[in-house]
């Protein structure tokens, strides 16, 4: 049958949203000497973690902002909910995902959809993708360069493979990826907001005609499940529901290449590591979680103080926003020894990087699995995997979202 | 205000006083069991607050809800005296529980 639903591209053809990624994300190579600084002056500091960190304003609204830089603060910011809410990200994901993501909401009504989505996501589901999606999609792709000796696992690899693991839950037309991905993209130009409302509108109009064809037609897909669930003998709220497909692509595409580039880069780093993991692979748990800790794709969170307040002794008015930076309660030196040094055997602490509280991550068994696999795939198809010694190390760069641009590798000889 | 007893992974024993209408989770970690991560707060989305109940006190508990035992279903070390220490609410009739903290997933 042929597809009704049409897929539309930017207005300006020459719109490149995979420039995006620096003036958004920031090209910092590394902040965390910075936050560490922040950190030995307050727990919390006063002004938004953009602008102390040097980069544009990307819709925040103007409010007074505080960065929280301790971790027992940005513990407390994220589980006390009475005083903090998850209302500051109307400003941003809620203009380009849409309202009805479930990262602008707070409890009951975050609760109300997030079981929905919980549920799908748990670890004794998402297990059976790791064969039935995951695997092949990262063959496919190892298959590609393997002959060649070399690669570059950033654009050959981490940069494709969750993005087609999304498709292939999506159950996408080939012929829609390209633009798709483009969209996707750039619903997160936040300096460039004119062009992330775009992207917004046009997914939503996408996935707005997807939802009703698989509705009369429906296959084993996640857009047919979510487009079929029911809550209480109706179907999920049409904004809710478009806005979680929108977000997809970032909360599960962009994070999980972020995270596996980091764990890869993390591991030729320190080949002793990679020594150790090649010899028994149980250690590939506990590579992930301290690749996360160490160097977590995403680096802030936001929370709006929902009261006035006081936090670690300063006083916060009621709607401002806090900048809460995961990545330094990541690396206190009070909770993780030598916290800047990546180490998979140091004692097994829990991390902050797919945050705390009511929105903690509800993808994180899907990045478990998928960059387990991932590593899997490395080990057994890239014997002898090390840095190509003719071209320029790896760089981890970012001062909110985290990855490197390049890892150019070689294999097999 | 009931005494709850724990016993860690370590087989530590605690004997807690709890509080009426906290949850059991929060008079866990406030009672120094950091080993309970119970990560998400408490608002059942995540299941890193597993206890293994006396199952002498498990009909006096309130029932499991669906969500909860979906959670629970994701952790290798789930029995028939598994809960969510986020899902049950200290009231007196909940005098001298005995909870141990499950092994971590």
């Amino acid at each position: 049958m042929e597809s009704a639903v049409r897929i539309q591209e930017f207005d300006d053809p020459n719109y490149d949203p995979f420039n995006s990624d620096e003036i958004n994300f920031g090209d910092h190579a590394d902040p965390y000497p910075l936050i560490a600084r922040w950190r030995a002056e307050a727990p919390v500091i006063e002004g938004g973690y953009r602008p102390l960190m040097g980069l544009p304003a990307a819709l925040y609204p103007d409010r007074k902002m505080f960065t929280v830089v301790g971790s027992s603060e940005v513990n407390e910011v994220l589980t006390d909910t009475d005083r903090f809410s998850n209302a500051g990200y109307k400003f941003n994901l809620g203009v380009t995902f849409g309202q009805g993501s479930i990262s602008t909401m707070d409890n009951p009504e975050h609760g109300r959809w997030r079981r929905i989505f919980q549920k799908i996501f748990l670890p004794q589901y998402v297990k059976k993708w790791g064969e039935t999606i995951v695997d092949p999609v990262v063959h496919g792709l190892m298959d590609k360069f393997l002959p060649l000796g070399h690669a570059d696992l950033i654009e050959q690899f981490t940069l494709r493979y969750p993005f087609e693991v999304i498709y292939h839950q999506l159950a996408l037309p080939e012929e829609d990826v390209h633009t798709f991905q483009r969209l996707a993209l750039g619903q997160t130009d936040y300096v460039n907001h004119e062009k992330a409302i775009e992207a917004g509108r046009k997914l939503g109009d996408y996935f707005t005609a997807l939802v009703e064809e698989r509705r009369r037609d429906p296959g084993e897909d996640l857009v047919s499940l979510l487009a079929l669930t029911e809550v209480d003998g109706e179907y999920l709220p049409h904004e809710v529901l478009i806005s979680f497909l929108r977000q997809l692509m970032n909360a599960a595409g962009d994070t999980t290449y972020r995270g596996t580039s980091i764990l890869l880069t993390a591991l030729l780093e320190h080949p002793d590591q990679m020594e150790a993991i090649r010899a028994d692979r149980g250690l590939i748990p506990q590579a992930i979680e301290e690749a996360l800790r160490w160097d977590g794709p995403v680096a802030v969170q936001m929370r709006m103080a929902a009261v006035d307040t006081e936090l670690a002794g300063v006083a916060i008015p009621a709607g401002s926003l806090l900048d809460v930076v995961a990545g330094a309660a990541n690396r206190d030196p009070e909770i993780y020894a030598d916290p800047d040094r990546f180490d998979i055997f140091r004692d097994r602490k829990p991390h902050f990087a797919f945050s705390r509280g009511p929105h903690i991550c509800v993808g994180q068994h899907l990045a478990r699995v998928e960059m387990t696999r991932a590593l899997h795939a490395a080990l057994d198809h890239l014997p002898g995997l090390r840095f190509d010694p003719d071209k320029a190390p790896p760089q981890i760069q970012g001062s909110m979202m985290r990855v490197p641009r390049h890892l150019y590798v070689r294999f097999g000889d | 205000m009931p005494t709850i007893l724990v016993t860690t992974r370590d087989g530590q024993e605690l004997s807690l006083e709890a509080d009426n209408g906290l949850s059991l989770m929060e008079v866990i970690r406030d009672g120094g069991a950091d080993e309970l991560l119970a990560l998400c707060g408490g608002c059942c989305s995540c299941a890193t607050c597993h206890v293994k109940v006396e199952p002498a006190f498990l009909a006096k508990l309130p029932p499991m809800s669906e969500d909860e035992s979906d959670l629970l279903d994701s952790s290798d070390h789930r029995d028939e005296t598994s809960r969510l220490s986020c899902q049950i609410t200290i009231d007196d009739g909940l005098a001298g529980l005995r909870v141990a903290i499950a092994p971590e997933d």
